[in-house]
């Protein structure tokens, strides 16, 4: 409300990880399997393998969990109120896409203490195209407000492969979500728990520290020879994992690989032409993964269609 | 009048992209009326009307049953129906067929003399209400998406998944079926302040029951509401609201019960750039900024809410949080810019690829610079105008790599002008970097200086050059890098008073090509960028109301630099519209003229054979060749038309006079002869035959 001063936090507001556990409550009760984060550095919750190779095939899947998301380039070494280098998204993943799927996501907003009849929520269109993963959707960016605070997409195709049922990925931006709920205007200040002899912790005591250190080693401090090294391990590795027909830890170093890339990406010593060709290795292991899923786990052995979207 | 109902249809979906909808109500006002005309289901009036999550139809006067008809078909000529042993032939088999008919059913008659076979077929009453479930499930599919989608288990393809369907003819439920949803009679209200399901009682209901369930059903009427929202917000604070169409067509269509609201920022953000700032609430927010009396940016925005007006106070403080945290990274990025100076981003542009073949941004710097300097010294511009159009070509793209342009897209050119000032480049640089980009569309203005305006020609031309010849050019309605639009831009800035030949910049810009290592053919390439321009330009001409015909005519001798065109057309039009009549007479007997025309015999004619009526057309000839070339050589080809309008009056005189065709073949070829020197006068000015063939 304009009364209230800005900034202090909301008293009756959920914490942070009172909206987390609403909404694995939330989406439990939905009939997901609630997952906890992959242990493995991701740029966003749809690359854990429970999205990226699960939507793919026709069995029945539901899952939600919560990812840290590393995006190295976006540190501000602590000292923006909206970015981080790691955050936190609340991926959920339904195959095939109910049909109350939008209503089933306002009712998870309710879950968190979100009156949706007294805020302006809209569907704002935004397509969704991952060229690395060989996929794409349609869908919407959720607004609360104004404040884009969910990803909601119709997976049409991944890995080259069309996605059929189709899934309903909803991806929550937890940090956005919390400072809405709690009313504060920078990511530090939100509450991330409150004992109930009223001590609490704040996100920034949590992370402010993290985001420093991670921000000057991911831009100034990352050994670049041995990223590139490793770059080039990680996709040998991959390749001699899906001659064993194992595309589970095959995709572990797909990861890997993305996240070595994004870290040179951030030390600025990949150029603009060198990182058109990383992209395309990333891709080919990554469709190279989702076939082997395809025909390993899945059990069919089409080529993927080449097309790229529509 | 035979018994009627209403038929409303309604398709209701999950949110519509704002521009695909737009588009789909534009294609349903026709796509509705052609369904039921297929079916010979005779209809009223077909009103349209769409929210983001419905399309709707209401179609008056639907007749419960269709016309009994009779048609009669005439088929093959009866010899060829029939066989001699009057057996039906294929020809007779297949016309029947083709009716539905045994070719037993063909009747004979006469007509015009001839007597032929016909087919009568009768089609007779049917019930609409078994007709429709096909003529409204096939509209769904009709629908023609630029993006469509599947969902759950479905086949089905939409815009974005069908949740609902409303039919009703009259107070009766129509059946039909689309990707498991079946019809009935209820219909869906906006989805937080009246959400439904809520029945409709008939068809005529339907707009009634959709409007009290806070859905504003049409485009028109909620562009009144935001209009009238505006207007007040524009009293209330006292400033004039921006309005582009773009926005405003999204705005209109990402709300079903739109209102408007007035929210501010904090004044401290006023030091930035207000290019970021409308950048950030127009592309990013949909707002809509306001500027105060003297046309400066205020820190007032609008918002269309789509929520309850009645929660304003929480809705406007939601959004202000947005855009302060907004408005934060532009004033951070700003500053973080400004801490160096502009030239110091010339080589991160490296990073940034111009076109796969072509190498980065940094490298086509390195060429426009060279090519605006070619320019430069082809429109004689004088030493510190050279100077700075070196500095602002080198300068011009800089600001891509800086972060706000990075972040907002939409103020490239604007940044760079602001860093520039700041890093103490001269007025005029800064101005080029931020104009160089103009024209952006078409009837925008072109840069406001000649530095400014040899920079966006060498930016536009180097790109076309470059993707010409990598075999990027635009084909059909593919034009990924707005070659035509640039081509255009070239043109106009020409024509604003640029004096240099387009012929040679091109040759300027593929020679550079070339030094840097790129290989193509370099003729084919130069004439393929000149057809370009030339297309361009008539297609220009013909837009702006030229007609075909002088377009054509002008077109034909021969020239490549588009403003010399233009120019030519122009005259000869306005030459024309003086003397309409000279110029008709000039182009028949031109045309005629060029028919007998044989470029075999020569112009070397023999005047002791001339009659009065020749040599008069041969001394008329030879005053005007000489006036036409004078006129031509200093560039007055208006003087030059009216001369030629001089032999009006002897080539009338001479086909008057004089059979060309004389039975003589010594008469007859010396009569060709002067005809081609007749001719011959009009070769450098404009080919007078196309203007004959289209009287």
């Amino acid at each position: 409300m304009k009364s209230e001063a800005r900034g202090a936090a909301n008293p009756n507001a959920p914490t942070f990880q009172d909206v987390i556990m609403n909404l694995q409550r939330y989406w439990a009760d939905q009939g997901c399997v609630v997952l906890q984060p992959y242990d493995n550095e991701v740029g966003a919750g749809t690359n854990a393998p429970a999205t990226t190779l699960r939507a793919l095939g026709p069995q029945t899947w539901r899952t939600a969990y919560v990812q840290g998301c590393r995006r190295p380039t976006d540190g501000r070494y602590g000292e923006n109120p909206n970015r981080l280098q790691f955050y936190y998204q609340f991926q959920v993943l339904i195959k095939p896409s109910p049909d109350n799927i939008q209503d089933l996501y306002l009712g998870s907003l309710e879950a968190i203490g979100i009156d949706v009849s007294a805020h302006d929520v809209r569907f704002v269109e935004d397509d969704w195209e991952s060229p690395t993963l060989g996929a794409w959707g349609l869908g919407w960016e959720v607004w609360i407000d104004g404040m884009e605070v969910t990803q909601f997409t119709y997976f049409q195709q991944v890995g080259g492969f069309e996605c059929d049922p189709v899934p309903a990925e909803i991806a929550y931006g937890l940090e956005r979500l919390t400072m809405f709920v709690q009313g504060v205007d920078s990511v530090y200040d939100i509450v991330w728990s409150r004992g109930s002899d009223g001590i609490t912790f704040t996100y920034g005591d949590v992370y402010l520290e993290n985001e420093r250190e991670y921000s000057k080693y991911n831009f100034e401090v990352a050994d670049t020879e041995f990223l590139f090294k490793e770059f080039a391990d990680r996709e040998a590795e991959c390749m001699r994992t899906l001659e064993a027909k194992l595309p589970l830890p095959a995709y572990d170093s797909v990861l890997k690989c993305c996240h070595t890339f994004n870290l040179l990406d951030a030390r600025g010593v990949i150029s603009a032409t060198e990182r058109m060709a990383y992209i395309l290795r990333v891709r080919t292991l990554a469709k190279a993964c989702c076939e082997s899923y395809m025909e390993n786990v899945v059990g069919v052995k089409d080529k993927a269609s080449s097309k790229e979207g529509e | 009048m035979a018994d009627t109902r209403t038929l409303a249809f309604e398709i209701g979906t999950e949110e519509i992209p704002a521009f695909d909808l737009k588009a789909a109500t534009v294609q349903l006002a026709k796509i509705m009326p052609d369904a039921l005309d297929a079916k010979r289901i005779p209809h009223g009036e077909v009103k349209i009307f769409s929210s983001p999550r419905r399309l709707i139809a209401i179609v008056d006067d639907v007749a419960l049953q269709t016309q009994r008809t009779v048609e009669e078909f005439r088929g093959p000529k009866t010899e060829i129906a029939f066989d001699e042993g009057g057996q039906p032939t294929k020809a007779a088999i297949g016309f029947a067929r083709g009716k539905g008919l045994e070719p037993s059913a063909l009747v004979r008659k006469e007509e015009g003399g001839v007597e032929y076979v016909f087919a009568t077929v009768e089609t007779p009453a049917m019930n609409v209400v078994d007709l429709l479930p096909d003529v409204l499930g096939g509209v769904i599919q009709s629908i023609y998406w630029p993006k469509s989608m599947r969902w759950g288990n479905m086949r089905a393809l939409f815009s974005r998944p069908v949740r609902w369907l409303c039919a009703l003819l009259g107070s009766d439920v129509v059946p039909v079926n689309f990707a498991n949803v079946s019809s009935g009679r209820f219909t869906y209200g906006h989805r937080f302040l009246s959400p439904g399901p809520h029945e409709v009682s008939s068809a005529e209901e339907l707009l009634e029951v959709v409007r009290k369930a806070n859905v504003v059903p049409s485009q028109d009427e909620r562009e009144q509401v935001i209009r009238e929202g505006v207007k007040k917000a524009e009293a209330q604070t006292g400033c004039n609201a921006e309005l582009p169409q773009k926005t405003l067509t999204e705005v209109i269509n990402l709300s079903e019960y739109p209102t408007v609201m007035v929210g501010t920022f904090d004044e401290e953000f006023l030091q930035v750039p207000e290019e970021i700032i409308v950048d950030a609430m127009l592309m990013h927010q949909r707002y809509f900024p306001l500027y105060d009396a003297k046309g400066k940016l205020s820190n007032s925005f609008i918002v269309v809410s789509n929520g309850n007006p009645e929660c304003e106070a929480t809705i406007i403080d939601g959004n202000e949080r947005v855009v302060a945290a907004r408005l934060y990274d532009a004033k951070f990025f700003y500053e973080e810019d400004l801490k160096q100076p502009l030239s110091s981003y010339v080589d991160r542009l490296d990073e940034v690829v111009f076109q796969e073949q072509l190498g980065t941004m940094r490298q086509k710097t390195e060429r426009v610079v060279q090519l605006a300097k070619c320019l430069a010294a082809d429109a004689s511009l004088d030493d510190a105008e050279c100077v700075d159009v070196e500095r602002a070509a080198m300068l011009a793209k800089a600001d891509l790599v800086t972060n706000a342009v990075v972040e907002f897209t939409s103020v490239q050119g604007i940044m760079g002008s602001y860093y520039a000032q700041a890093s103490g480049e001269t007025e005029r640089v800064a101005r080029a970097i931020a104009e160089h980009y103009m024209p952006r569309f078409s009837g925008d203005d072109v840069p406001s200086d000649t530095v400014g305006r040899i920079v966006a020609m060498a930016d536009k031309l180097d790109t076309i050059c470059g993707l010409f010849a990598v075999d990027q050019a635009p084909t059909g309605s593919s034009d990924p890098f707005a070659l035509r639009r640039a081509a255009l831009g070239i043109i106009a800035i020409m024509q604003s008073g640029v004096d240099i030949s387009l012929s040679k910049a091109i040759q300027d810009s593929l020679r550079i090509y070339e030094e840097y290592g790129l290989s193509f053919n370099v003729a084919d390439v130069k004439s393929a960028v000149e057809d370009f321009f030339l297309t361009r330009t008539r297609v220009l001409l013909r837009d702006s109301g030229s007609s075909a015909d002088a377009v054509e005519a002008v077109g034909a001798v021969g020239i490549v630099e588009p403003v010399l065109l233009i120019e030519r057309v122009r005259a000869l039009e306005a030459a024309r519209d003086e003397a309409p009549d000279t110029f008709d007479d000039l182009a028949t007997a031109y045309a005629r003229a060029n028919n007998l025309r044989d470029s075999a015999l020569g112009v070397d004619y023999n005047s002791a054979l001339f009659s009065e009526s020749e040599s008069a057309l041969a001394q008329s000839i030879a005053d005007t060749q000489a006036a036409v070339d004078k006129s031509l050589e200093i560039g007055d080809y208006h003087t030059a038309l009216t001369q030629l309008a001089h032999l009006r009056g002897p080539i009338d005189n001479f086909f008057d006079k004089t059979m060309v065709m004389d039975e003589n073949i010594e008469l007859r070829e010396n009569r060709i002869k002067l005809l081609n020197k007749f001719t011959g006068v009009f070769a450098g000015v404009a080919d007078f035959s196309v203007m004959a063939k289209s009287k």
